[in-house]
């Protein structure tokens, strides 16, 4: 301990010694510059003693604007290559993920448009799309109120009508059971809507499981009606 | 000129956040005007061919046959 606290203050000491000479040598440099400044000779002498070395005056290079100005185009010079990555890097990702999206071909065949004034009221059709049947009825009132008076939050799947449905008397859905894939048969079962044949569920005129193995209600697809008399479904 | 750009200096770079978000500001700004301006160069030398400008044609003609 003692002799740490020795060297230390021996340490501190020669810094303190060193400090005076190196102060005077500072000094006569920031004379000297500013001598050499003001009558912007072309050259000066090395501020230490008995050195030869002759160091130019670099102030033909110097900026004339004001160090603010130089900054601000520095700064803008960085911004501005920042700038144009984040533009580059941007539309890359976004070739990368639409060249991973599907093609306006592959789009166009993934929908189906149904002119809806070919079915009448109380009717179901059938239709193919992506390789599934969709169920479209044309529901009576009657059915849209026996739809809508369901207790349904007491249902297997709960959901309501609303839920279900973009037109109250247009019902879209998939035809394909949930619990092992047949395709139900329309206007059967318990509930006045579709019955599945391979192990019995029933379906309302939602279609939603009422009774039987299946667990969730008949899935329904993305549609639209583009016009009043048109549907797609896609 | 020192005023203006000191005034840029203390709006826009003083702060890091308010710089950086000039940056990527400025690049949604400017990634819309260079689609902007780039379809335009490409519709004004393509003007005729392309089927938004040829449409009106066959869309008329598509109506005549309904009728």
């Amino acid at each position: 301990m003692s002799l740490a606290s020795a060297s230390s203050s021996l340490l501190r000491s020669c810094a303190r010694q060193q400090v005076p000479a190196a102060r005077a040598a500072l000094a006569s440099c920031q004379q000297q510059r500013g001598v050499a400044d003001a009558s912007s000779k072309a050259t000066f002498a090395s501020p230490f003693d008995n050195s030869t070395t002759k160091i130019p005056n670099f102030g033909k290079y110097a900026s004339s604007k004001s160090p603010r100005s130089n900054q601000v185009f520095s700064y803008f010079v960085a911004g501005a290559m920042g700038l144009g990555s984040a533009v580059g890097a941007k539309a890359t990702v976004q070739d990368f993920l639409v060249n991973m999206s599907a093609s306006a071909d592959v789009l166009a065949q993934a929908k189906v448009e149904i002119a809806l004034d070919s079915i009448p009221e109380g009717k179901n059709v059938i239709i193919k799309w992506r390789g599934k049947p969709v169920f479209i009825r044309h529901r009576t009132s009657g059915e849209i109120d026996e739809a809508r008076a369901t207790n349904w939050e007491s249902l297997r799947d709960p959901q309501s009508d609303e839920d279900r449905v973009q037109k109250p008397e247009w019902l879209v859905m998939l035809g394909v059971c949930t619990h092992l894939g047949c395709v139900p048969i329309g206007e059967a079962g318990d509930f006045g809507g579709w019955f599945c044949p391979c192990h019995g569920s029933h379906y309302d005129i939602s279609g939603r499981i009422r009774k039987g193995p299946a667990p969730l209600n008949l899935e329904v697809p993305a549609y639209n009606f583009p016009t009043e008399e048109t549907l797609v479904i896609g | 000129m020192a005023g203006l750009t000191s005034a840029i200096y203390s709006t826009f770079i003083h702060r890091n956040a308010v710089y950086l978000s000039t940056i990527f500001l400025g690049a949604f700004a400017f990634e819309i005007g260079y689609d902007v301006a780039s379809n335009k160069i490409w519709d004004a030398m393509n003007r005729g061919r392309q089927w938004k400008d040829i449409k009106a044609r066959y869309m008329q003609a598509e109506e005549e046959d309904d009728e």
